[in-house]
């Protein structure tokens, strides 16, 4: 048996159990003392009844003993049998006799086997015992057979005249109207303490639903806040104005808020995207329109002197390079938009392909290039937007380092995340740039977008990822990012 | 037996219905007019039937034009007392009593009921039906119950009968006791509180029919001669009007249907006048045990031989 499993866990289940095992513990004490008291009640009475029966034949006794009329005797202990008083309808009467001193029968209900003037028969030893013991009696008393199967109590009364002892009536009564009360009145306080402990956990079910209610509601909340899903708590019913209904208006008035709170950062975030859009398309056109400018001028200046192949031969590079930066920036921002949008599981590559571009970035500069994989060829870094992220940033680092200069990329397995850190002996971030270093086309280069860092950071963000840069005046540059490997892998 | 019981039944609701009426003609009558009659009844009637008694002293007193009251005491020793003091005028005894000497003499027969034809009955010795004993021999050393120390049938003839064999007869039986009335005697035979009693043939009869399962367990050892039916006395102090006219209202029962009726419920054929010779027998009997028994004295001045047995 799986004790552990059978626990109740639940507090409203403990609380309930709890009551009912108390009002039960309660019940049954109250129920087994009762039970013992009418026990001790109804001995008394059946007592007190042998008692009184002996003594209604005790009282006209001396008469008919004195004057040898068996018969009376005998008559008195048959009325003492059918004329039973009222409220003694219950009683046995198993046998009733009258002994004089010497043990000799007077009168015996059961004439037969126990004949008048003679001593009465004794078929075992308790009789024997009753029979001496009712010999020596002075006074009322009452002897017992014990109680158990077939038990009995004899009411003993002596009968006196002038102070001289006549004989004793001896009334023996059964034990079973005992049985038969006890077992009555046993059967109706079980069946009370049973509805008691039926009332009392239904009680304690009631209590412990009516505390423990909005304890689970709160708990309930509690994991919806966890999930983050603010709008969807309901209010807790405050059903009283005691602790509970305090700490249930509280928890409302603070699901309340974190609801607004969310709303309001909802709204801002919202505001935030518009106003990075408008900066966004701001950026565009600034950086569109610079080029535009030139090549609008050249095409203008071509237009006017079509024939002067020495302006077209000055002017066409001019045309090519505007065009291209166009063209980069444009190039960009869709790379950006195809990466958020592709689902590119059709390719698989680990970064060990992305080393081969960045040899073919570096073009022949005489830059060390550290590489230190520490992931193995068995992870999979099947998302471009990986390789997009330390392409990137090595793109950054090998413009940022001068002849000789060091970049060291190293990407190792950090618990459940992948982290890539890319460092350069470069220059480092003047401080002032370092909060505009992620802004889109913010830029130190003459011929850069302003987009590259932007980018790495969108795409961080959007694996749920951390990006870190530690960078000194003259000290270099390391980026780290730490990736989900769920996110890097699937 | 089933049916002689509803008879009985119909015929107590009968009287019952019938006289209901006439009960506050009586009452009236009583208070109004002469004093009651009292009349004593003994063991010789059956006790029980108290609305039949009540019933048969509404008839005899209409009978009488006299209220007529029962008086019923335990023994025959109170009726004859009450007889002597003059506080009963007529009573029904038994014919040991009456054969007792008197001096003076205060009573005298005036009737004697016809019980199957004669004015005869017997003294019944009875044990319990599945006892061993045959007679009244194996009842030494047993338990033994008379009716009435001065019954002829529940106490004289027994008497009489070991006092013939020449045995103790305060020693004969073990233990012996009076039930003063021959119903319980039978009673106390049948309940084993008894080995052995003496009763009445016409109570132990009667009660075969109206009780069979309590007479059944009990059976007759031995039969005495026949004996005077116990007689209806008269008070010598009563008017001699009066004993004239109740003298003819018990004879008369047999002729009126009311009277019939209550001969019935008694199971008696009526009553007749008989000579005081018809007790002879039981006065024979006394004076044989008298002189079986010298030193026994009499006590009462108007008991007879036979002292009551005191322990």
């Amino acid at each position: 048996m799986n004790w552990p499993g059978l626990l109740p866990k639940g507090l409203s289940v403990k609380f309930a159990l709890t009551i009912t095992a108390v009002v039960a513990g309660v019940a049954f004490t109250i129920g087994a003392v009762i039970i013992t008291l009418d026990w001790q009640r109804f001995q008394r009475e059946l007592e007190n009844k042998a008692l009184l029966l002996a003594h209604s034949v005790a009282v006209t006794a001396p008469e008919d003993i004195l004057q040898s009329d068996y018969w009376s005797l005998y008559k008195s202990l048959k009325n003492m049998v059918s004329q039973i008083p009222g409220g003694m309808q219950d009683t046995h009467i198993l046998t009733g006799m009258i002994q004089d001193p010497n043990g000799i029968v007077l009168a015996h209900l059961n004439p037969n086997d126990n004949p008048l003037g003679m001593h009465p028969v004794h078929p075992n030893d308790l009789e024997t015992r009753l029979f001496a013991a009712a010999g020596e009696v002075r006074s009322p008393t009452i002897l017992s057979s014990g109680i158990g199967e077939g038990g009995f109590l004899e009411g003993v009364v002596p009968i006196y005249s002038d102070e001289k002892l006549l004989g004793v009536v001896r009334v023996r009564l059964s034990y079973s109207e005992l049985y038969m009360k006890s077992l009555r009145s046993t059967l109706i306080i079980i069946g009370l303490t049973l509805a008691l402990v039926v009332l009392g956990s239904l009680l304690g079910g009631a209590i412990s639903r009516r505390i423990t209610m909005p304890l689970t509601a709160m708990t309930e909340g509690m994991e919806i806040v966890g999930r983050g899903e603010l709008s969807e708590i309901k209010p807790i019913p405050v059903s009283n104005d005691d602790e509970l209904g305090i700490l249930a208006s509280t928890f409302n008035k603070m699901a309340k808020e974190l609801a607004e709170k969310k709303f309001l950062e909802e709204q801002i975030a919202v505001s935030e995207k518009l106003i990075a859009l408008g900066r966004i398309s701001a950026g565009v056109a600034h950086e569109v329109n610079n080029p535009l400018a030139g090549l609008m001028n050249c095409i203008d200046t071509l237009k006017k002197h079509p024939e002067d192949p020495e302006l077209v031969e000055r002017y066409l590079p001019l045309l090519d390079k505007g065009l291209n930066r166009i063209k980069n920036i444009v190039e960009s921002l869709l790379i950006e938009l195809r990466i958020e949008d592709a689902q590119d599981t059709d390719r698989s590559t680990t970064l060990e392909d992305l080393r081969d571009i960045v040899e073919s970035e570096i073009n022949g500069r005489d830059i060390d290039f550290v590489w230190h994989n520490h992931l193995g060829e068995d992870v999979m870094i099947n998302r471009r937007r990986v390789q997009q992220i330390a392409l990137n940033l090595l793109k950054n680092s090998i413009q940022a380092v001068d002849e000789s200069g060091v970049v060291t990329f190293r990407t190792f397995r950090d618990g459940d995340c992948v982290v890539l850190e890319v460092s350069d002996n470069g220059p480092g971030i003047p401080a002032e740039n370092r909060t505009q270093l992620f802004d889109p086309f913010f830029t130190t280069k003459t011929n850069g977008t302003g987009l590259g860092l932007w980018i790495v950071y969108r795409l961080v963000e959007s694996m749920r990822g951390v990006i870190e840069v530690e960078s000194e005046e003259g000290g270099g540059t390391q980026f780290h990012v730490s990736l989900p490997a769920m996110e890097v892998s699937t | 037996m089933r049916k002689s019981w509803a008879a009985y039944l119909c015929l107590s609701v009968f009287l019952c219905v019938n006289m209901s009426s006439g009960v506050r003609a009586a009452n009236v009558e009583i208070s109004g007019a002469a004093k009651p009659i009292r009349f004593g009844l003994t063991a010789v009637v059956v006790r029980e039937n108290l609305r039949f008694l009540d019933q048969w002293a509404y008839y005899l007193s209409q009978q009488m034009g006299r209220p007529v009251k029962f008086v019923r005491r335990r023994s025959y020793r109170e009726v004859m007392d009450m007889l002597e003091s003059g506080s009963l005028d007529f009573a029904w005894i038994c014919g040991f009593p009456y054969v007792q000497k008197r001096e003076p003499e205060f009573i005298k027969l005036i009737s004697v009921p016809i019980y199957k034809g004669h004015p005869l009955y017997h003294s019944f010795i009875i044990v319990h039906n599945d006892s061993p004993y045959q007679s009244l021999e194996d009842l030494k050393g047993k338990t033994f119950a008379y009716s009435d120390p001065e019954s002829n049938s529940g106490f004289l003839y027994p008497q009489y009968l070991l006092a013939q064999r020449g045995t103790n007869k305060e020693t004969f039986f073990r233990q012996t006791f009076f039930t003063f009335n021959h119903a319980e005697t039978v009673e106390a035979v049948a309940e084993r509180f008894a080995d052995g009693g003496a009763v009445d043939s016409y109570i132990w009869e009667y009660l075969k029919e109206f009780r069979p399962a309590l007479v059944n367990r009990t059976r007759v050892i031995n039969r005495s001669p026949a004996f005077g039916f116990p007689p209806l006395v008269a008070r010598l102090g009563v008017d001699l009007e009066t004993v004239w006219r109740m003298k003819r209202v018990f004879r008369g029962m047999n002729d009126k249907p009311d009277g019939r009726k209550f001969l019935d419920g008694l199971k008696l054929d009526g009553f007749g006048d008989f000579p005081p010779g018809l007790f002879d027998n039981i006065r024979e009997m006394v004076q044989k045990i008298h002189s079986s028994q010298p030193r026994a004295k009499s006590k009462a001045s108007n008991a007879g031989a036979i002292t009551v047995k005191k322990e």
